[in-house]
């Protein structure tokens, strides 16, 4: 009688556990994905200022065509990459070279605003102007998308590592996130400043 | 060997969540920037917009930024206070801080489309900076404010461009006259060929029209493009009753120094 009801007790709490278990990690995974989601989203407007860009430099007499080039050719292979936003979650790998073709294109964006300082007749046209601001904007919205997906990460690598959780949790289906390093060199965004 | 650089099992070191100023009230200077008829004239104003368009602006002046960038700052104030309404994220909060000489407007989710980040840039750099070094900071931020409700409301024709601040008004007028100039060649062009006759003619006709109609496009198109919700109708004032609890910014809007 007592092994019964030790058993069925039993039971119980372990039942309890697993929800809790599972429910919070699905709840902190959607956090995740959004967060992630937020953070391509930023990429992808920093993306489409580009092609923008380079048509109101090119206009600009004589600019320097290295610098011109590197941007086309960072925003040509971030293109080329995949986009789907669960494949890069799952996989780090993957991500990490989308980040750095991220990378790349920052800091071609970067030079090319530096660049652009020599050329003050095209500083001062309305394109440009608007696009710098545009392009501030963005920066910005990186880095906060980035730092918030962070937060969800950290939340979210905290619950599936902690005991009893992992015990119920499945490494393929809850992985260990990949989080942004803080600002390591060509990580932190480039500042736009004039 | 993995370079899963990006890996990091530590928490994240995001910036320490240091202590932000709770505000009070529509305006809070604790800068000392805002003389007290302005400072009465923009909560009326912001008070009254609120009324009208639940749209919550708040203003927030600080003797300096204690080692922050005036980003993470204000984001962080915008946040924590929660300004704007919980679903519709329409906050917004202009900051001032005196020590750093920085000015930044942070926008909420659901107001990026009328306060663009260009929008927000135009405000700082073309009408309150200008204030800002004529030593009437207090003007600036009132100039401010009521640009901010203008462009939150779809009125984009207080905000002057870019192009203003390097032309000056000789360029802007010179530049008048040359597009008019320009006008006139290409109708004379258009009646040329048109008199000339043959099909031709009328090919060059169209295209010339098709130019003026252009330039004439490009003018202006940049004044306008406001429609967008209108930001509704004063209805009576409105004391100051909290914030809507809205955390939702996502580092939209412009920063800018005097």
């Amino acid at each position: 009688m007592l092994i019964l009801l030790l058993v069925i007790g039993a039971a119980v709490i372990g039942f309890f556990l697993y929800t809790g278990a599972k429910n919070g990690a699905v709840k902190r995974d959607e956090a995740v994905k959004a967060g992630w989601g937020n953070v391509q989203t930023t990429y992808q407007r920093r993306l489409d200022l580009v092609p923008n860009l380079v048509e109101t430099v090119k206009g600009a007499a004589n600019f320097e065509q290295d610098t011109l080039a590197q941007v086309t050719e960072a925003r040509a292979s971030v293109g080329r990459m995949t986009v789907d936003p669960q494949a890069l979650l799952d996989n780090p790998e993957l991500m990490q070279q989308w980040m750095e073709a991220q990378n790349r294109l920052g800091g071609a964006l970067q030079r090319l605003l530096v660049v652009a300082e020599n050329y003050p007749e095209l500083k001062a046209t309305q394109n440009f102007l608007s696009l710098q601001h545009e392009l501030e904007g963005t920066e910005n919205r990186i880095n906060v998308a980035r730092q918030d997906y962070n937060k969800v990460v950290a939340d979210y690598n905290t619950f599936v590592r902690k005991i009893p959780n992992t015990w119920f949790l499945s490494d393929a289906e809850f992985p260990v996130r990949p989080a942004f390093e803080a600002s390591a060199g060509a990580e932190q965004a480039p500042q736009v400043k004039f | 060997m993995l370079s899963i650089a990006l890996l990091l099992l530590a928490p994240a070191p995001a910036p320490a969540p240091q202590e932000v100023p709770r505000l009070s009230g529509w305006i809070t200077d604790l800068a000392g920037f805002v003389e007290s008829g302005d400072r009465s004239a923009m909560e009326d104003l912001i008070g009254r917009y609120h009324a009208g368009s639940d749209n919550e602006i708040a203003v927030l002046t600080v003797p300096d930024l204690g080692g922050r960038d005036i980003e993470s700052f204000a984001l962080h104030v915008a946040r924590e206070n929660g300004i704007g309404d919980l679903q519709q994220e329409n906050g917004v909060l202009l900051v001032v801080a005196a020590a750093e000489r920085r000015i930044r407007i942070e926008v909420g989710r659901g107001l990026e489309g009328e306060l663009t980040d260009l929008v927000s840039g135009r405000i700082i750099d073309l009408i309150m900076v200008p204030e800002f070094k004529a030593g009437k900071p207090s003007l600036g931020i009132r100039r401010g404010v009521e640009a901010i409700v203008a462009a939150a409301g779809g009125d984009l024709s207080a905000i002057p461009e870019d192009g203003d601040r390097h032309q000056g008004g000789s360029g802007v007028f010179g530049g008048l006259i040359g597009i008019l100039v320009l006008f006139f060649l290409l109708s004379m062009l258009a009646r040329g060929a048109r008199s000339a006759g043959g099909r031709r003619g009328g090919g060059l006709g169209g295209m010339s029209g098709m130019l003026t109609g252009m330039l004439l496009g490009q003018m202006l198109g940049g004044r306008g493009g406001s429609g967008g919700r209108s930001g509704g109708g004063f209805r009576g004032g409105g004391g100051f009753r909290g914030f809507g609890g809205s955390r939702g910014f996502g580092g939209g809007g412009a920063s800018g120094g005097w």
